[in-house]
Order: structure tokens, then C-alpha cells, then sequence
């Protein structure tokens, strides 16, 4: 039995954070990462080869529902950061007032925010590239001011030389900055552990049970017994976790995407960078539906065009032409993650309404309308029995055809698993990431989100949860 | 050389509303009806459909030429288009409601024949007047369409008109035509049609059908604002090509337009019902079902169709025309509606 103060189990955005401020703070702190620790650079950055090696189940995993919605979760020391697109947005104070209006959550006003954000940025040192953007990431502000739809430079947290251009910036990942914070101030992290649950006692968790990955197929257990307990598996594997021990009031039931229609668009010029995504967005419809680029290397233009991809060959043959682009929603309905006995995942289903599949071919729509004002020759939507277009004619016969069934989605963005807020009829934590019921088990990553919010959302998780340590910290209950 | 100032779709609400404008009857001083005058010198042409729209047109424009006829017959339209080089065009003639769903494609080949026949004569700036049928309806209540957007259009009625415009955008392109289109929606105000008066009784007795909680948004329109962005469409001079919304300044919740018609009615010393009947939503949706379904065979039922867009918003931004063309909406829902109460009032008409 090992003894710690503070037990954090994952080390993503939330974890890594959680585990730097409470061992500076100096707490005694033990981080416990199912993944391994991979260094930036080990992996082609945003490769078919990272995928396999940095994310659960290479990346592809699968919401049921219909239609089903594909969604990747990173695992590994650092979690999503190591793979991610890197872009970051300050929760704005209009976000922030509606969810503590709408979710009942206490000292969420951007006076209780905006200090935590301003040293996640410096620490992560975002910015917006010194040089030249990616020639994809110009096709979305040359369509946006073409239609005059607002677009925008994204930041992101990468450290940049004073006149590089995008691709040569270095990505500040977790595991270039809170994840070595930690262990600077005497944080152990133990890669390779899976954890197998918490036991409860009354209103504690008194010990937690997990596996120690030694070699394959060669494995220990390790027992923990915890002060305090910060679960920061991510929006999938947290609420799992937490119903594996039997906690399960409001936990898992309301699972929140923004589920995205992607198209690849193929220009006269090479456009195409592999190893860099576009940092423009189009804010024009926030937060509804925001449309952006996506990671475009050939493996990942192929996916896009499967299962039909042989017919399109030449578009995979002639990669430097194409880019992806994606049209992301926000939705009413929701899903749900059930761990299931004896199997390492949970199910996982979502449903969306029929409002979400009109918007979402809406966003389609206006995705494609941005691309051909911005000089695509051709747009190949991600859809079934998917088609070439070639004008605006084309598109308006297919989106006179197109349903939800029709669109596969995917996302990456998963969100408000336990959701955070005083409504005990529909939180799980409380407003600052403690579970109702218990006194030393808390959340701290995207699962605390009570709703999904219409943009990259890493920014947001770790202002909260940056907040949610000094509260801890200041003993607040 | 005096100027000539051709409307087509003269005898309809918008035509009307154009050439009382154009003639001063409406706005010069005559304060019952309100609205801006745009009086101008020159000739106004008019085409109507049937003979029986004339009297209509002299009542509000007594020294307009008028021409009777098909706007697709070329006959017609030559002896309308006779020695008007230069002229101004304003193409407001559009079927809406017809009898038969195949009837709406006079919309295209309508805007396809004056189209050929204004680049043949050599005509001025042609102001295309389009609609939000388009563009479909609205993904979300908080959504609004911009300036440039996809076409998805609604129905029968909608892929007309954007055939329509697709005609425009041609010529344009082929640098044969200076147009600019215009796109209003749903419109209210003086000359308003028998369709619009039904609105205002089914509204005043309480039975206009509110759908779920009536929080989805309608843009609309008061026809006095219309013709200002109209005549500003007109006069701009580097708006060729361009398109641009034509509304009031915000889109309305459903229940705010009820409940203003309901309050201008009473106003003006109408009796109206306190109660409002709803109807779940899912009605409008059978609705919007049903009617696609008639049309694809062919048939068109207006109340139908009229229904099954209720529960949907649709709504647009007017930055464009407000940034391009000057344009500033001066009236709004609740004054727009008291000038309608009053005008139908002054008409003898009963509500």
C-alpha cells in the first residue's frame, strides 16, 4: 500500500495542470498515466504513425448511434496536448456567465477565471505565428473575406522564432511544460498504470486499486491510499472509471460533442503542409458551427474519402492539391459512456437530434460555399456515396438530398461527462469539481464542462481547472 | 432626355407600393398612409398580368403606361422595353402561390425572358427582386443568413427563385447586365394583399396557430422600408452583381409578431380575443412534409405550405445593404403594423 496526499490519475491538460499547481503548492503528489511518456518529435506530428502510437485505439474509436460518430481520445504522458491542434481561446466572459447562470456554478465570472488563463497562456506561450500561415490555413480567410464571413487567426501554444512561419514553431505539450513543473517541485509521475477503481468508504475514497504495465503481457498490481483523489481521465475514461466504483449519479449520461462534417478540397496550387494543421477558423457562425482545417496527410485524405476512396484516387495520388477541412456543431442532444464488465472500454452512444442534423448539413453547406469562394476545383464531402463536386449546383442538388444518416461524423472534442454545478438533480461535482456526496474525490478535466463550448476547448479546461485548485487549496467546500 | 422607370409585377403588393411611391402619391404629405416618397420625373412603365390589375395600378400612379401581358411572351416585352435604353428596371413579378406547383417555373423563365429583353434594349440598372426562399430556413432560432450564402432552396417556390437569380448572375457575369438583387422577406404594410388580411383576422380572434413555444424568428419587412432599399439598390452605383437583404433591423420571435398584430388591431378600436391557440410543433413539420409531397406530384396548397414554414426561422443580416447601399430601416414591426391597421381601415376593408 502506497500512502500519497494527493493522488491524480491522467495526465492530460487537466491532469498535468492539477499535479504542477498542488506539488508547487507543496503538496505531496503521485500522478498515475495509463500511457507511456513519448517525447515530442518521436512521432510525425499528425501522422497516421501518431495516431497509432499516441492515441486509444489508434485514434478510432466509435460512438454508436445514427449515425455514429468516430471519435479519438489521446493517451500518453500529456494526454490530448501531445496531439492536438494546439489552438487555444480564453473562455470569454459571455460563455462563462451562461454556464453559471444556466448550470447553477459558483465564481465562474471571468474575474474568477482570467488570472488562471493569462499563466496558462504565458506558460504555454500562446500566440499567433510571427510568419507566414500555412498556404491551407489561408484558403479559409481568403474564403471568409471573399463572403465577408468573419475568420480569425486561432492562437496556439507554440514557441515560435521571431520571423518563423507555422510549421516551425515548437508545440508546448504537457509534456514540455506543467508535466516537468510537477516533477520540478517533486511530483512523482508513474507512466504505464492503469487504473482499475476507487474504493469507497462513507463519504471517502479510501484506497484506489491499479495495474502496473511491466513488460507485454507482464503486469503488477499497486494499491494506493490517497488523501485526496483528482480523476483527470478525460471525458470517456473518467466517468468510466468513477461507475467501474460504483459512483454513478449524473456520471456518464451526459457526454457533450461537437461533432464535425469534413470535406477534403482540391485546389490549381499545392496547398497541402502534412505535418501542420490550419490555424484560421471562421467565427462567423460561433457558436454554432465553426469551420476549420484538419490534419491533411495522404493517410488522412484517404480515411476522409473511405470507404469510396479507390474511386478518388487520383485525389489521394495528387495529395499536394488537397486539403481537409471540418464544419463542427454544437447539438441538443447528448451522449452516454457505460463501463461495461470485463471490458477495458466503455460503451459509448450518442444521440442527435434532428435539429443537429439539419445544422450540421447546414455546416456542410456552408463549409463547401467558403471553399469554392476561396478557389477549390473540386470538394469531395465525407459523406456516403459520397460525390465530386465540381459548382455551386452541385452542391445545391446534394444538399437537397443529404440527411444525418448520410454524413459521417467524427470528433475530438468530448466534453460535460460530469458535468459540474449546485443542481444535484443534474451535476455531478459540485462548482468546483468535488463529488456530490463525497469529500475527497474530485474531477478536473473536460468531463466538469457542463456543455460543449462551440470551440477548441482545451483553453477552457484548464482555466477551470486551474481555478478548481486554488480552491482546493484555499480549503473552499 | 427623361428617364424611364420600368416595373414589372405592377399590380401586386410590391408593385403597388413602388409606384405610389414613384408617383408621390404615397408619402408626399399623406401621413395616413406614411412610408418615404420617392417621387420621380419621367415615364413609369408598368406590366401587369391580367386587365383587371389596371385600375389598381392608375389609382396609385394615374400617369403610368401600363402594358397587359405574360411577362414571358416577347411580344409583351418588347413593345414594355420600346426606346428604353438607359431606363431602370425593377423586376418585382413573381408567381408566390400558384395553383399548380409547375406554375412557378414562370419565376425562371419569367426572369430569363425580361433578363434577354433588357440586355436587348440596353437598359440601366435592373433591380432584381428575389426572396429568402432561396436560402431555406434557419439551422437554428439564433441563426441568421448573410450576405453570401449557399442557396437551399425551399421547395418549389425556392429553387424558382433561385433559378431566377441564377439568370441574373449570369448576365452580370457576362458583363451584359448591371443588375443588383434584392432579397425581402416576408413583407406587411399598405397594398397588402387578401393573404396578409387573413393573417391579421386569424390573429385577432385568437386562432392563428402559435407552434411550440413560438421562440423561432422570422425576419419580415414593412414595404416602406422595402422600397427605400429598392430605390438604394438602384442608385448605388458599384453594387453591380451584389446581393443584399432588404428587412427591418432585427428578425422578430413569432410571438412578438402576433402579439404586435393583436396590440395594433386594438389600437385602432378592433375587439381582439385574449386567447392564443398553440399547436405542438411536430404539426408544422407534418405540414412542411405534406406539402413537399403535394408538390413533388405537382400540387400546391397554399395554407399547406403556408403552415408548414411557420415553426421555422428565418431570418437574415442586413450589414450588407445597411454598409453598401446606406440602407436604415426607419420602421419598425409596431409602427409598421399600426400604418397597416390604418391603411385597411381607410380601404373599407373589414379585419
Amino acid at each position: 500500500m502506497i500512502d500519497v496526499e494527493v493522488l491524480v490519475i491522467g495526465s492530460g491538460p487537466g491532469g498535468a495542470l492539477t499535479a504542477a499547481r498542488l506539488a508547487e503548492a507543496g503538496r505531496q503528489v503521485f500522478v498515475l498515466e495509463e500511457g507511456d511518456w513519448i517525447e515530442v518529435g518521436e512521432h510525425e506530428p499528425f501522422s497516421l504513425d501518431q495516431m497509432e502510437a499516441q492515441y486509444r485505439n489508434a485514434g478510432q474509436t466509435v460512438a454508436l448511434g445514427r449515425p455514429p460518430i468516430i471519435y479519438t481520445e489521446g493517451r500518453g504522458a500529456g494526454g490530448g496536448s501531445e496531439v492536438n491542434s494546439g489552438l487555444y481561446h480564453r473562455p470569454g466572459p459571455e460563455l462563462l456567465d451562461d454556464w453559471a447562470r444556466r448550470f447553477a456554478i459558483r465564481d465562474l465570472s471571468e474575474r474568477d477565471i482570467v488570472e488562471h488563463s493569462r499563466e496558462i497562456e504565458k506558460t504555454l506561450s500562446v500566440g499567433t505565428v510571427p510568419g507566414a500561415v500555412t498556404p491551407a490555413s489561408s484558403v479559409i480567410e481568403r474564403g471568409g473575406a471573399a463572403l465577408g464571413w468573419a475568420t480569425r487567426e486561432v492562437p496556439r501554444w507554440m514557441v515560435y522564432g521571431e520571423t518563423s512561419d507555422a510549421g516551425d514553431g515548437e508545440r508546448q505539450t504537457m509534456t514540455r511544460t506543467y508535466l516537468p513543473r510537477a516533477r520540478e517541485a517533486g511530483a512523482t509521475i508513474m507512466t504505464g498504470v492503469h487504473v482499475d477503481r476507487l474504493v469507497k468508504r462513507g463519504r471517502r475514497i479510501v484506497e484506489v486499486r491499479a495495474t502496473k504495465r511491466l513488460a507485454p503481457g507482464i503486469s503488477e498490481p499497486l494499491r494506493f491510499r490517497p488523501e485526496h483523489v483528482f480523476v483527470c481521465a478525460g471525458a470517456i475514461q473518467t466517468p468510466a472509471l468513477l461507475q467501474r466504483s460504483g459512483l454513478r449519479t449524473n456520471v456518464g449520461r451526459t457526454l457533450a460533442v461537437h461533432p464535425m462534417v469534413k470535406a477534403v478540397a482540391r485546389f490549381d496550387d499545392a496547398i497541402n503542409v502534412p505535418d501542420d494543421v490550419p490555424v484560421h477558423q471562421v467565427k462567423e457562425f460561433a457558436p454554432n458551427i465553426s469551420i476549420g482545417g484538419s490534419a491533411s496527410g495522404p493517410g488522412l485524405l484517404g480515411l476522409a474519402l473511405a470507404p469510396e476512396w479507390a474511386r478518388f484516387a487520383e485525389v489521394t495520388a495528387d495529395w499536394e492539391h488537397s486539403s481537409l477541412y471540418y464544419a463542427a456543431t454544437r447539438t441538443q442532444g447528448h451522449g452516454r459512456v457505460q463501463a461495461l464488465p470485463f471490458l477495458d472500454d466503455p460503451l459509448v452512444t450518442y444521440r442527435l437530434t434532428r435539429g443537429d442534423g439539419k445544422m450540421l448539413v447546414h455546416a456542410l453547406e456552408r463549409m463547401v460555399h467558403l471553399l469554392f469562394a476561396a478557389g477549390a476545383r473540386r470538394v469531395y464531402p465525407s459523406v456516403a456515396e459520397a460525390v465530386e463536386l465540381r459548382t455551386a449546383a452541385d452542391l445545391t442538388e446534394l444538399g437537397q438530398r443529404l440527411k444525418l444518416r448520410d454524413l459521417n461524423l467524427m470528433t475530438v472534442h468530448l466534453c460535460s461527462s460530469v458535468p459540474m454545478g449546485e443542481d444535484r438533480a443534474r451535476a455531478g461535482v459540485d462548482s468546483f469539481g468535488r463529488i456530490h456526496g463525497f469529500d475527497n474525490v474530485r474531477v478536473n478535466d473536460a468531463s466538469l464542462l457542463p456543455e460543449a463550448p462551440g470551440l477548441n476547448p482545451q483553453g477552457t479546461i484548464m482555466a477551470i481547472a486551474s481555478r478548481n485548485c486554488a480552491a482546493f487549496l484555499a480549503g473552499a467546500r | 432626355m427623361t428617364h424611364t422607370t420600368i416595373v414589372t409585377g405592377a399590380g401586386g403588393w410590391l408593385g403597388r407600393a413602388l409606384l405610389a411611391s414613384f408617383s408621390g402619391v404615397w408619402g408626399s404629405g399623406d401621413t395616413s398612409i406614411g412610408g418615404e416618397s420617392h417621387a420621380r420625373d419621367g415615364v413609369l412603365r408598368a406590366l401587369v398580368h391580367t386587365a383587371n390589375e389596371v385600375a389598381g395600378v392608375l389609382v396609385v400612379a394615374e400617369g403610368a403606361e401600363v402594358h397587359v401581358g405574360d411577362m414571358t411572351d416577347p411580344e409583351v416585352l418588347k413593345r414594355l422595353f420600346e426606346g428604353a435604353d438607359g431606363a431602370t428596371v425593377i423586376h418585382a413579378a413573381g408567381v408566390i402561390h400558384p395553383k399548380r406547383a409547375s406554375d412557378f417555373v414562370v419565376n425562371s423563365v419569367g426572369a430569363r425572358a425580361v433578363v434577354a429583353q433588357a440586355i436587348t434594349t440596353g437598359v440601366g440598372r435592373f433591380v432584381h427582386v428575389s426572396s429568402n426562399s432561396p436560402f431555406g430556413v434557419n439551422s437554428a432560432p439564433d441563426d441568421v443568413f448573410r450576405a453570401d450564402e449557399p442557396y437551399r432552396p425551399y421547395l418549389g417556390y425556392g429553387r424558382s427563385k433561385m433559378d431566377a437569380e441564377l439568370v441574373v448572375r449570369a448576365a452580370v457575369d457576362a458583363g451584359d447586365l448591371d443588375a443588383v438583387i434584392v432579397r425581402p422577406p416576408w413583407f406587411y404594410g399598405p397594398f397588402q394583399p387578401e393573404r396578409q388580411t387573413s393573417f391579421f383576422r386569424l390573429v385577432r380572434r385568437g386562432i392563428f396557430p402559435m407552434f411550440g413555444a413560438g421562440e423561432n424568428r422570422r425576419s419580415m419587412v414593412y414595404i416602406g422600408n422595402l422600397v427605400d432599399g429598392i430605390v438604394r439598390a438602384e442608385q448605388q452605383a458599384d453594387a453591380t452583381g451584389k446581393a443584399y437583404w432588404i428587412a427591418d433591423a432585427r428578425p422578430y420571435p413569432m410571438t412578438e409578431v402576433v402579439a404586435t398584430v393583436k396590440q395594433a388591431l386594438a389600437d385602432a378600436g378592433i375587439k381582439v380575443s385574449e386567447r392564443q391557440v398553440r399547436v405542438p410543433r411536430l404539426f408544422g413539420d407534418l405540414a412542411e412534409k405534406a406539402d413537399g409531397f403535394l408538390q413533388e406530384r405537382g400540387r400546391y396548397q397554399q395554407e399547406l405550405h403556408v403552415v408548414g414554414e411557420l415553426n421555422k426561422t428565418i431570418a437574415c443580416d442586413i450589414s450588407a445593404a445597411r454598409a453598401d447601399l446606406g440602407y436604415e430601416p426607419t420602421v419598425d414591426l409596431a409602427e409598421g403594423m399600426r400604418r397597416s391597421v390604418r391603411w385597411c381601415l381607410d380601404q373599407g376593408i373589414e379585419l
